[in-house]
């Protein structure tokens, strides 16, 4: 199997607080993989760290065998690490097929100097970009919402634009902040088939999350994530089971 | 006639500044009001090579540009790098440094100001010319901020302004986009700056502090922050209207604060008549390239 994400010893704290105590973790490509744990065990700082957002005190990071420790976040996204963020992050001033337009992994469109002096090649670059972002709406069913700005949406719907934007990125490993907080029916639906669509196409997907069904129906294995330690990994009913971390996750 | 080239002048090259500002604090939403040090720049770069070295002004001018462009990329690499914020403080402090070396330098003219710049001159009917080129080059400004605006690096730039953390991790480079937007406003204020000092042949610092500062982002503001032609309407407007009293022929004791009033008091009417600028831009980036694909998909 391929190697996926590898994160090795990775160290983080802010003043008192450890949000990643020495967190090792391999998503193996074609693997979903939910983090679990309460709110403030740092499954979102472990997201910010991975994909560069927060430096990390300590560790390394790897994707498919490169690495990606002392790149900054555009580098890690331009080599196959996407994200998807607990608060959505739309961009609120464009419509929801824009959205996917700014999302493509190499975007010549972001160059002055290539629109100045290659118009023809930004042109046909955003011809092909745009098929492949109709293809994409049209998976996730916001085809019909295409031309509409991502402000006058229902929630279920930027959620799913999030995930949309994700995948307009083409991704070899994806990372998902609670893609079901406060997404039901249809759009639930779409978002699971989705994963389960990535990961067999050889996509190394980690999804936190605190639906409990949707993590056991969809996740290969789970993690269990405590004050910035991965305490324990494990079939999704195993850590279920255990008293010990349901007691962490529900508090005393 | 002379008086009406001065006004079209003033008019044009407040069309290059204010739409240029827009383009930088508008849709780059980058906090910076100091657009005048830039103008500043180009001006001294473009009379000083022409006063002292004997640059011809066609090739001055450029120069000027140039020189803007490379000190706001100066101004913009390290302070971006620290944050966001920290550029209004930077380039606040540059623009007071600047001018305030160039007060104290006799190579600039001082806070005199530098006189004898070369130019066109009147008597050759040179002035014409002149006058027709830079309204040209407001044009042309005008239609390449337009191009620029609505094209996919319009689109990148609206998206980096609503969230240059979600921006970054699509694998863009939203350092590079705001230095580039900054540095191309910077620049094309530059090249006003020029055409400024070579019609008027005259500089002082004063022209290019806050309260200039003050006066584009008023422009810009009342005209309709993130649109083409807001901008452009603010300075014609602004710039024409307080001028427009001069034919009046009233003493200069009375003109020039009858002038500041008029200013002030068309800002006043036009925040309270329309709030959100003359034309205001529209909330949703509509590229032309979308327009396009929406027509050929509607039935
Ligand atoms: N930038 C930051 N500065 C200081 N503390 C932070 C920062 N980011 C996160 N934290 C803290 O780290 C802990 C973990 O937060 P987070 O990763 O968001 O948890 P989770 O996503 O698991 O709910 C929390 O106590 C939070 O307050
Ligand atoms: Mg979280």
């Amino acid at each position: 199997m391929s190697p996926g994400l590898e994160v090795r010893m990775l160290c983080k704290r802010f003043g008192g607080i450890v949000v990643a105590d020495s967190i090792n973790l391999q998503i193996p490509a074609g693997r979903v993989v939910g983090l679990i744990g309460p709110n403030g065990a740092g499954k979102t700082s472990f997201f910010n760290l991975v994909s560069g957002i927060v430096r990390p005190d300590a560790g390394s990071v790897t994707l498919g065998g490169v690495d990606l420790t002392g790149l900054k976040t555009h580098q890690r996204a331009r080599r196959g690490l996407s994200r998807t963020w607990q608060n959505l992050r739309l961009f609120s001033s464009l419509t929801v097929l824009d959205n996917l337009l700014v999302a493509p992994r190499l975007y010549l469109g972001e160059s002055l100097t290539a629109l100045l002096f290659g118009a023809g090649r930004v042109r046909r670059a955003e011809r092909a970009d745009r098929e492949r972002a109709t293809a994409i709406l049209e998976r996730t069913g916001l085809a019909d919402i295409a031309h509409m700005s991502v402000g006058s949406v229902t929630f279920g719907q930027q959620k799913l634009i999030g995930v949309a934007r994700a995948l307009m990125n083409d991704p070899c490993c994806l990372l998902l902040d609670e893609p079901m907080a406060g997404v039901e029916g249809q759009a639930y639906q779409t978002i699971q088939r989705v994963v389960r669509d990535l990961a067999e196409s050889g996509i190394a997907v980690c999804v936190v999350e605190h639906n409990v069904a949707f993590i056991r129906d969809l996740c290969d294995e789970g993690v269990f994530m405590f004050a910035g330690r991965v305490l324990a990994r494990g079939s999704v009913a195993e850590l279920i089971a255990d008293p010990r971390l349901t007691e962490l996750y529900f508090g005393t | 006639m002379e008086y009406v080239y001065a006004l079209i002048m003033l008019m044009a090259l407040y069309v290059i500044l204010a739409t240029s500002f827009d383009f930088v604090i508008g849709y780059g939403g980058l906090i910076s009001i100091a657009h005048p040090v830039f103008y500043a720049i180009g001006a001294y770069t473009s009379a000083l090579l022409a006063l002292d070295f004997g640059l011809p002004i066609p090739l001055a001018i450029p120069a000027g540009a140039v020189v803007a462009l490379l000190a706001s990329v100066a101004v913009a690499l390290p302070s971006l790098r620290i944050s966001g914020d920290y550029l209004l403080i930077a380039s606040i402090g540059f623009q007071l440094g600047l001018l305030e070396a160039i007060k104290n330098m006799a190579w600039t003219g001082g806070s005199g100001g530098l006189t004898n710049i070369p130019g066109v001159s009147a008597q050759s009917g040179g002035h014409g010319p002149y006058v027709v080129v830079t309204v040209l080059l407001a044009i042309g400004t005008v239609l390449l901020l337009r191009w620029i605006t609505g094209s996919s690096y319009g689109r990148a730039i609206s998206a980096l302004r609503d969230d240059d953390m979600a921006f970054s991790a699509l694998g863009r480079n939203g350092m590079m986009m705001k230095v580039g937007i900054f540095a191309l406003g910077s620049g094309l204020a530059g090249l006003a700056g020029g055409l400024y000092a070579h019609y008027f042949r005259f500089l002082a610092p004063g022209q290019f502090g806050i309260m200039q500062s003050a006066a584009l982002l008023t422009m810009v503001v009342v005209g309709g922050m993130r649109s083409i032609w807001g901008p452009v309407l603010g300075a014609v407007v602004l710039e024409a209207l307080p001028q427009a009293i001069t034919f009046l022929n009233l003493p200069p004791s009375l003109l020039g604060p009858l002038q500041g009033i008029l200013f002030t008091g068309l800002v006043l009417v036009f925040m309270f008549a329309r709030p959100q600028g003359l034309i205001g831009g529209g909330d949703v980036w509509r590229g032309r390239a979308v327009r396009e694909v929406r027509d050929v998909a509607r039935p």
